[in-house]
């Protein structure tokens, strides 16, 4: 049973979440007909599987909610904000529902008999408002209460008709009110125009009417013309088929060949459009539970734990194809070079197609962002829409999972101090509507996500300021721009000025950014002040495994990111040695440099001839200098372990093929680090 | 075999540092290893030797002597890595501590523990769970999570200048 129940909780998230992206839909677009539908539906199938599951508060609750969006299907509520608002309130509740643990807490059933309440009361001012207009709430009961049926009436009103005063339009009309009706009128006894007498009526019609009145009732409506009239009434289907769209068209058809349609056709066509409209009904009802399933019928749900053991083994078999190649190479036969170099391409795809199946495309977590910017907009009374490019930008599964909070807190950030009030917008020449932006693209092997908005950009001199009241830098100390918006970065500096509910708490940026670097990314910030903020993350496709370059320092082997290396040099080692200012020339271009060797607090190697590794470094190149690149490389990533938490330049390690480890550097921070000994050192010194 | 039972069992793993004998409770144990050769992992404190290849897993090695206030460890055939498996932070973490020899698996009762002494013992009593003796020798028992979970680890002995330094410099980062 519980296994049952973990499935409709995973399918009741999925409703849900669907629920809630159909309703940021609406809210951009209440008259849309097709969304209301859909958030009809999705209730209506939560309803019937928390019932299912004995879920009886989810089920009591969707239903009072179903019957407001019932109301709103069938245009007897206008879709206010304040409908939006419960709903949207409630799609929270729910979320929380589906945790049975909550049930016995105080404040959340206050807050669901409260909810509740507020549902209720929509449904009501609906009711009570009916009950004001006679003649609709007679409509609603019946409608809700009675089958219908279809009727076929022909109606040939004598030609003397208008002399007793009547027009046979309005028994027509009267017609309508009882139900949904297809009226064909026969114009094809009318005579030429110059025999034409315009006092008697040549018209006559042939009418299907779909409605719950029984056949007194419509006799009753050609009471008065009974005697000189021919009318003809009889039910043909039990069903409404005028919904079908065969049977309509067929009779219109028909009308238009043979001038009238007559009884014995409109029932033999009713008896074939009746076989397929029980047969689409059913399919209806099937395609109904379903529904929302149909978008994922090309791919299957697989527990994540799965996925996780499917990387694993993916990754040994990495590792394993790395010793074979190794010993394929040592034992010189051709056949096992070739059959490695076979299992070595294999892998290769094998790692590839497993990874992209672990990637999701980041529209997933865009929903939550929706929602905050709709939610804290209006909370904050501001104007501000959301817009996303590239949400099919993918990554893996693990990455977006951590991103979203630091992501959750940008987008806050970019809401409460980024957007100006409305006023302040107006003042300044900008649109009254605030813009925030998420771009996400692939770039090389990272994808980079830009989180944009048009406000009040940050201003430099103000980070300067408190930094140095904070005393994080000293008065003295002269830094770019971009060194100083990366001041907010540093822990505990929170630029707001006043601290509101929604951010500046002073867990702020360096929070996001640690945050980020656990999933080995980087963020980056630019601003301009009056123009707007951009915050820049760029992350690596996959966690676990890297193309890298494999090279040797002293005795330990260390694997550089392939997608940071630019090229590789060799040099002299006097060239290196006998330097005083770390800088090369390379290729006619000076490049600063760090040697690996010296840095680690090794001995300097004895080698006449040295490598130099270029990679990019933030927008330049620095060389780094090791004694030989031994290749390119797969490198599996094992984590190092909380033991080595505090060496942030290395991302992991790796097993080679003979065992041995290597360790993989992470080129950004190694040199970020070697800057900043360097510095150390020289004011050490000083 | 649960933490309950685990505890029941009064078996305890015996080590040389030096000419100093120690014991860890059995349940910490789950592996000894020959001395193999160990990646050293650049800039990092010097009790830290590097890593291992554990079957595929990579596996951090400590230097238990140097931990311990005495010099490195000098590798001999009787060198041994003890596979330990220490709570963390409620989070259960494998380490490999270098010892220079592994002695004998003691069976004792737990009433033949005797509380550490706390004045003029050359190590903090919260590492120390009790003290045993065995054929008039005292072997201390360690309390191996206090002992490998990694902050206690730089203040069991005062820090020497070089790693302050390196880890200043990390720190900043």
């Amino acid at each position: 049973m519980d296994n049952f129940k973990k499935k409709f909780i995973e399918e009741a998230t999925d409703l849900i979440d669907g629920l809630e992206k159909a309703l940021l839909l609406l809210e951009q677009n209440t008259e849309d007909a097709g969304l209301i539908q859909q958030v009809f539906r999705v209730m209506h199938t939560l309803k019937g599987n928390s019932s299912m599951f004995g879920f009886e508060l989810i089920d009591r609750y969707t239903h009072n909610l179903e019957t407001v969006y019932d109301l709103i299907r069938s245009k007897k509520l206008k879709l206010s904000r304040d409908v939006l608002d419960v709903t949207f309130a409630s799609v929270d509740h729910l979320k929380q529902l589906l945790d049975e643990s909550n049930y016995n807490d105080a404040d959340f059933i206050t807050l669901h008999n409260s909810l509740i309440s507020r549902v209720s009361k929509i449904i009501n001012a609906e009711i009570s408002s009916e009950t004001s207009d006679e003649s609709s709430k007679k409509d609603t009961t019946s409608d809700a209460s009675k089958e219908e049926f279809t009727y076929y009436i022909r109606f040939e009103p004598s030609s003397d008709i208008f002399k007793n005063g009547t027009n046979p339009l309005y028994l027509i009309d009267e017609i309508h009110t009882l139900g949904k009706a297809k009226v064909f009128a026969h114009l094809n006894r009318i005579p030429l125009l110059n025999e034409i007498d315009p006092l008697q009526c040549y018209t006559y019609w042939e009418i299907i009417l779909v409605t719950g009145s029984d056949v007194a009732a419509l006799n009753e409506v050609f009471i008065f013309v009974e005697g000189e009239s021919k009318i003809e009434i009889q039910r043909v289907s039990e069903e409404d088929l005028l919904v079908d769209e065969f049977f309509t068209t067929e009779l219109t058809r028909i009308a238009k060949i043979h001038k009238e349609i007559g009884l014995a056709t409109t029932l033999k066509i009713a008896e074939t459009a009746k076989k397929r409209f029980l047969q689409s009904k059913a399919a209806t009802i099937k395609k109904e539970k379903v529904g929302l399933k149909d978008a994922s019928i090309t791919s299957i749900r697989v527990s994540s734990e799965k996925l996780d053991s499917l990387m694993n083994l993916v990754s040994e078999l990495v590792t394993t194809q790395a010793r074979l190649a190794l010993y394929a190479e040592q034992s010189n036969i051709p056949e096992l070079a070739n059959i490695s170099e076979n299992v070595q391409k294999l892998s290769r795809q094998l790692r590839d197609t497993a990874f992209s199946i672990v990637l999701i495309p980041i529209e997933h977590m865009l929903t939550r962002f929706q929602r905050l910017v709709r939610d804290l907009s209006n909370d904050l009374k501001k104007e501000v829409i959301f817009i996303t490019d590239g949400a099919e930008t993918e990554l893996d599964k693990t990455i977006i999972e951590s991103l979203s909070d630091p992501l959750m807190h940008i987008i806050r950030n970019s809401l409460d101090h980024g957007i100006e009030e409305t006023q302040e917008r107006i003042k300044k020449g900008k649109s009254k509507q605030g813009k925030i932006t998420l771009k996400a693209f692939y770039s090389g092997a990272n994808v980079h996500i830009l989180i944009s908005d048009d406000g009040a950009g940050i201003d430099p001199d103000m980070i300067r300021e408190k930094a140095i009241t904070k005393g994080i830098i000293s008065p003295d100390k002269k830094l770019t721009n971009k060194e100083i918006l990366d001041l907010v970065f540093l822990p505990g500096f929170s630029t707001a000025k006043k601290i509101t509910d929604v951010s500046g708490r002073g867990v702020g940026m360096d929070v996001v950014k640690r945050k980020i670097a656990d999933i080995r990314g980087e963020v980056e910030i630019e601003s301009e002040l009056g123009i707007g903020t951009t915050i820049i993350i760029k992350l690596p496709l996959t966690l676990s495994i890297i193309d890298g370059l494999l090279v040797k320092v002293d005795e330990t082997h260390y694997v550089l990111p392939l997608s940071a290396v630019d090229k590789i040099y060799a040099v002299d080692n006097k060239d290196i040695n006998d330097k005083f200012n770390n800088v090369l020339v390379l290729e006619g271009k000076q490049v600063p440099y760090f040697n690996v060797r010296k840095e680690f607090e090794l001995p300097s190697s004895d080698q006449e001839i040295e490598q130099v590794v270029v990679v990019n470094y933030e927008d330049n190149h620095v060389g780094l200098i090791v004694d030989y690149v031994v290749g390119e490389y797969q490198a599996v990533l094992k984590p190092l372990g909380k033991h080595y938490k505090k060496q942030e330049m290395i991302s992991g390690a790796t097993i080679l093929g003979d065992g041995s480890i290597a360790l993989v550097l992470d080129t950004n921070k190694i040199i970020k680090l070697f800057s900043r000994i360097e510095e150390y050192k020289i004011k050490k010194n000083s | 075999m649960n933490n309950e039972n685990l505890s029941k069992i009064n078996s305890f793993l015996s080590f040389k540092l030096g000419e100093e004998e120690f014991a860890a409770h059995v349940g910490k144990v789950l592996n000894i290893l020959e001395m193999t050769k160990i990646t050293e992992v650049p800039r990092a404190p010097e009790y830290m030797k590097g890593v291992i290849n554990l079957r595929g897993t990579v596996l951090p090695v400590i230097d238990t002597r140097i931990k311990f206030g005495m010099p490195a460890t000098e590798y001999t055939t009787n060198t041994c890595i003890i596979v330990l498996d220490v709570d963390m932070d409620g989070e259960s973490i494998h380490v490999g501590a270098l010892v220079d020899s592994v002695q004998a698996v003691l069976e004792f009762d737990q009433s033949h523990i005797m509380p550490a002494p706390s004045i003029g013992s050359r190590y903090r009593s919260e590492f120390i769970e009790g003290v045993v003796n065995v054929d008039d020798k005292f072997i201390m028992l360690l309390n191996m999570d206090a002992v490998f979970s990694s902050d206690e680890l730089t203040k069991m002995h005062d820090k020497t200048k070089e790693t302050e330094d390196t880890a200043t410099i990390v720190e900043i980062e």
